[in-house]
């Protein structure tokens, strides 16, 4: 109990005191504070002073539960009046006929017999409002608005800031919401270079023209309604200033951040291992951006190749190539094959046979985070859709005309997208050279190795698994999220010199769609593919994607996909992009 | 010491609009005491039986009421809420006054027991009628003398209405109310019967209900607060309008003359569940038309509470947690008194352990409206109390005396006989209440404390909600606590 309640309730046993002797005269005139009588406890003033004991403890919870609101008599009184019906069902009809063994019963007899009690309790509890309030405006006066919830101006002694607004830096500034409610003096900043967080899992459906774009993305400001967003892209750390160093767009100056502790959650980004012309050459899917572009791109390339004479060109157009066979390649390639394939129908001039789709991939077997068996699946699955399969060999270039394998294959292609690699975010490279590695390394409870006050979750961050001997912990949604979570605890653990607690996970399971109502799973040792599996994917997606309105679109998108051919459209904006892309890519532009 | 000006301006603003309503309030309530013969008793006060004195002495005490109310209240208040203090505080005099004071001035150690309470009882309805129009006085009064949002400073200006809106909204829900409750099987007969239905008054009934009803909408022509308060308001109105209208107006225009005596009562008792249901589906029925009204027809955007979505659904899950913390005090009451059977009546059971299921079923169906019609409603643990009595309150009244008997096939349980039967009942739901509002509230505080603010704009918003929940709950609460008062007095038999 803090100080200001413990006045509280010091003061209401006062008033409660007051508020009972008042009452105890009518009632011993009444002889009826010989109520002790059944308990065979003599002499009658103990009866009195029981009574009096009573209202004090009543009084105490009353002030406790009330508190002192200066300026709120009525409120007071009439809380007071509410209380002493309570308190006479309470103490009066339940617990005194219980100590008794004379009921309780509830009845309306009863409830006769026990009537002036019941306006003792209403009096007594009114009287000792008006005490209490007038006791209150004496001794606690105007101090009690600073006590008030409401109360703005309060001093900020503590500065926390996550850089990033993907799964992990929002699921860091959510639990910091919920531990840190109740401390107005400790502001959370949350910087990110988007508006929203993104649900990634579900990019690849908006790539393919299934879901919306706006669906899969929660606003920030909805999901963190109590902290601070800055939109801007973090760019360094200064941790012997300890502030971060942001800047709102491209034009704007730089612009120093504070900050006490810094959760660093900026994720990765895609890297190109030195490949040349690949990071100029490629589409990547990292962002909602990169996924509308894609998708406008696909369909622009069909506008095109359906009005395009000369075949190598058209074949070119018509050849969608994707590498990485990891979870995002996989998925994404399935996606395009379906989104081709569903709005041929407004391109008659296009035969499926026309259209090829590639997947290259430097291991000999498809998403190695799966089992052997469901990744043979769905090898085998995609494959007889007509997908073709390019394992065992690396990107080694791209040009404006398509993609050169490190076999010496050429894919002539209008479509390459890069899912092969990850690296973590700039923002990173300022710390790991004062920390002296290459990666943001973490302890068990999230701290950012070398750094008391710097923590990090998600892709960024190296975090050591107990479970698997210290092995890094996998850079999937699932575990953000629990690392997010955990790291808020501990940070505030660590404020309040609390112990913090090691970060233990062990992933549910993991699911892949490959496209047309198929996907696998693997879910606590369980394997699921086909049909079954499809359900599951979205099912559990779509019970974790964040707000109550974007499930149902969400779910309004798929019903309608499963009926209705994909739209076309290509909007305005996305459109002149397009047209860029389209001449980077086409050799004939 | 205060300065001067200070004094006058308190004067002006406090004790003589306070004076002049509490003097409107007591020369209605003079009206009955002329009737009912009362005065002399007043005038015995000092020391006379002139009925001229007492009605003179009467005044007096009245004018000093209405400053003691305006005192308590200093001016914070929302306009239609006003009424309910006048009501509440007209009770509290009652206590304090013939029940107490009386006594000691007399001679006399006041009894408090039902006896005198019932003896009293006259007196009882003229203060209620007393500070119900008391309160309607000091909404007009300070309607003439300053804009009513002056009493609601903080916070950014509320909506605008207008008054030909409101009215048709009140007359829209007064009449959907007044079907539903015509929809329970005799529900309006059992309602209206004291009330004259049947006769050639037959209409007077409905007339009063759409009368109260615009009544209402014209006290309260913002729908600012949860669906669930204004259901809590509606059912403390519907209380008012039992004693104004079916104690006190409906038997003048019959030409029946006021009698106000317990056995009057005890014969009219069968309309109060009835018109306390009327008032609170009015009310609710009010509030969703404002918000459709808002939704549709107003330009206001601004003034938009969009809140439903995901934060629907989390009070919904508190609602259910809060509805089983709720359910299980009421278990320990349900056991006692041997009620289970009956909950499992409902299903054709006669099992203790059906019973058990069906009750804590229903605990949960409560504990996820609550959530629904209460989320952000309660700024702190005494405000979630208040709320939560009131609602397991409105549930006793629409449970075992309404909906139970309809679900068992028969009629309303709302004869003195049959609530009386269920006023064991009556303690559990007011537990249950409690218990359902503190979770609840504990689980909001815990991962979603609204009410904490960090920036000026959104204080000053929260601000405004305060001072309009500070003004409504006690006022609502204190009403309700009076018609829990008021069951012992009125079930228990006369002597």
């Amino acid at each position: 109990m803090d100080e200001s309640r413990r006045t509280d309730a010091g003061l209401g046993a006062g008033a409660g005191l007051v508020g009972g002797l008042l009452v105890a005269v009518v009632l011993a005139g009444q002889g009826r504070l010989d109520w002790t009588q059944p308990l065979r406890v003599d002499p009658p003033i103990v009866g009195w002073l029981v009574f009096l004991l009573l209202n004090a403890c009543g009084g105490a919870l009353y002030g406790s539960v009330y508190r002192f609101q200066p300026g709120r008599l009525a409120a007071t009184v009439g809380g007071g009046l509410l209380f002493g019906l309570l308190w006479w069902a309470g103490v009066w009809l339940t617990a005194i006929p219980l100590i008794t063994a004379t009921g309780p019963g509830w009845s309306v007899a009863e409830a006769s017999t026990m009537f002036p009690l019941l306006i003792a309790s209403v009096l007594t509890w009114g009287v000792a409002g008006l005490v209490f309030h007038a006791a209150g405006s004496r001794i606690i006066g105007d101090r009690a608005l600073t006590r008030s919830v409401a109360a703005t101006g309060v001093p900020i002694r503590h500065r926390i800031v996550i850089v990033g607004g993907g799964f992990g830096g929002v699921a860091t500034a959510q639990r910091l919401e919920q531990l840190l409610s109740h401390r107005p003096e400790v502001a959370v900043t949350l910087i990110s270079e988007s508006n929203f967080l993104l649900f990634t899992p579900m990019l690849a459906g908006v790539a393919s023209g299934s879901l919306v774009p706006r669906h899969v993305a929660a606003p920030l400001r909805a999901t963190c309604r109590r902290t601070t967003i800055r939109r801007a892209t973090g760019e360094t750390v200064d941790h012997g200033g300890r502030s971060v160093r942001i800047r709102s767009s491209l034009e704007a100056a730089p612009e120093a951040i504070p900050y006490d502790q810094l959760v660093v959650a900026v994720g990765a980004v895609p890297a190109f291992r030195g490949l040349p012309d690949v990071a100029g050459r490629t589409f990547t899917l990292k962002t909602l951006a990169d996924a509308t572009d894609l998708r406008d791109h696909v369909i622009g390339l069909l506008d095109r190749a359906e009005n395009e004479p000369a075949p190598d060109v058209r074949r070119r157009l018509l050849t969608f190539a994707v590498a990485g066979g990891g979870f995002a390649g996989v998925e994404l390639v399935a996606e395009l094959h379906d989104l081709v394939h569903d709005v041929l129908v407004y391109h008659p001039g296009i035969e499926r046979d026309d259209l090829r789709f590639i997947l290259v991939h430097s291991r000999d077997r498809i998403l190695p985070e799966l089992s052997d068996r469901l990744g043979a699946y769905a090898l085998e699955l995609l494959s007889r859709r007509g997908i073709e399969f390019a394992l065992g060999v690396r990107v080694a270039g791209a040009s404006r005309y398509g993609v050169s394998l490190s076999d010496g294959t050429f894919i002539s292609t209008g479509t390459f997208v890069w899912t092969a690699g990850n690296e973590p975010a700039p923002l990173v490279h300022s710390l790991v050279t004062e920390g002296g590695g290459r990666v943001l390394a973490t302890d068990q409870n999230l701290q950012v190795e070398g750094f008391h006050d710097i923590w990090a979750v998600g892709d960024c961050a190296r975090i050591p698994d107990p479970d698997r001997d210290g092995q890094p912990c996998p850079p999937t949604a699932q575990h953000a999220l629990r690392q997010g979570r955990q790291a808020a605890d501990n940070l505030v653990a660590a404020m309040d010199s609390r112990p913090q607690r090691p970060f233990r996970f062990r992933a549910l399971g993991m699911l892949v769609v490959l496209g047309h109502n198929t996907a696998a799973a693997e879910i606590r040792g369980l394997r699921f593919s086909g049909l079954l599996a499809w359900f599951l994917w979205r099912g559990i997606y779509l019970s974790k994607l964040p707000g109550f309105e974007k499930k149902v679109r969400v779910l309004i998108d798929w019903l309608l996909d499963l009926v209705s051919p994909r739209d076309i459209v290509i909007a305005g904006a996305a459109n002149s992009r397009v047209a860029t892309a389209e001449a980077a890519h086409d050799p004939v532009a | 010491m205060t300065p001067w000006p200070e004094v006058r301006r308190q004067v002006r603003q406090i004790l003589v609009p306070g004076s002049l309503a509490g003097m409107i309030g007591g020369i209605a309530f003079g009206a009955a005491m002329v009737k009912l013969g009362m005065l002399p008793t007043v005038a015995s006060l000092v020391r006379t039986d002139s009925p001229v004195i007492g009605f003179v002495v009467h005044l007096a005490i009245a004018a000093i009421g209405g400053s003691g109310l305006t005192i308590l209240l200093r001016g914070r208040w929302m306009a239609g809420d006003v009424v309910f203090w006048g009501v509440a505080y007209g009770a509290f005099l009652w206590f304090l006054g013939p029940l107490t004071l009386q006594p000691l001035i007399l001679g006399r150690l006041p009894t408090w027991d039902v006896t005198a309470a019932q003896a009293a009882y006259p007196s009882l309805l003229g203060h209620l009628i007393w500070g119900a129009t008391t309160g309607f006085a000091l909404v007009a009064i300070k309607a003439r003398s300053a804009p009513p949002e002056s009493s609601s400073a903080a916070g950014p200006p509320p909506p605008t209405v207008r008054l030909r809106g409101v009215v048709l909204r009140g007359l829209v829900a007064g009449l959907l109310g007044f079907g539903t409750i015509g929809l329970l099987p005799a529900g309006s007969e059992r309602m209206l019967s004291p009330w004259g239905a049947g006769d050639a008054a037959g209409l007077g009934p409905l007339a009063v209900a759409l009368l109260g009803a615009t009544l209402y909408a014209v006290l309260h022509p913002r729908s600012t607060s949860t669906a669930g308060a204004a259901a809590v308001r509606g059912a403390g109105f519907g209380f008012i309008l039992w004693v104004v209208g079916g104690l006190t107006l409906l038997p003048l225009l019959r030409g029946e003359g006021l009698t106000w005596s317990i056995m009057d009562a005890r014969t009219t008792f069968p309309a109060l569940p009835g018109t306390i249901l009327f008032g609170a589906t009015t009310a609710l029925i009010y509030h969703w038309l404002g918000r459709l009204a808002r939704l549709f027809f107003s330009d206001d955007v601004g003034n938009r509470s969009p809140d439903a979505g995901s934060w629907g659904l989390r009070a919904v899950g508190r609602g259910a947690a809060a509805g089983l913390v709720g359910g299980l005090l009421f278990t320990l009451v349900m056991v006692r008194i041997g009620y289970l059977p009956k909950v499992a009546d409902l299903v054709g059971s006669d099992s203790e352990f059906v019973g058990l299921v069906v009750h804590f079923v229903i605990a949960e169906i409560i504990g996820v409206s609550y959530g629904v019609l209460f989320r952000r409603q309660a700024f702190d643990q005494s405000a979630a109390i208040g709320w939560g009595v009131s609602y397991g309150f409105l549930w006793w009244i629409l449970g075992p005396l309404t909906l139970a008997p309809v679900i068992l096939g028969t009629t309303p349980a709302w004869t003195v006989a049959a609530t009386s039967a269920a006023f064991p009942s009556l303690i559990g739901h007011l537990a249950y209440g409690a218990g359902l509002g503190l979770t609840f509230h504990a689980l909001e505080a815990r991962y979603s404390p609204w009410w904490i603010t960090r920036s000026d704009a959104e204080a000053a918003r929260m601000a405004g909600r305060r001072i309009e929940a500070a003004s409504a709950g006690p006022a609502l609460w204190a009403v309700l606590v009076l018609v829990a008062v008021l069951l012992p007095v009125v079930l228990s038999p006369s002597p």
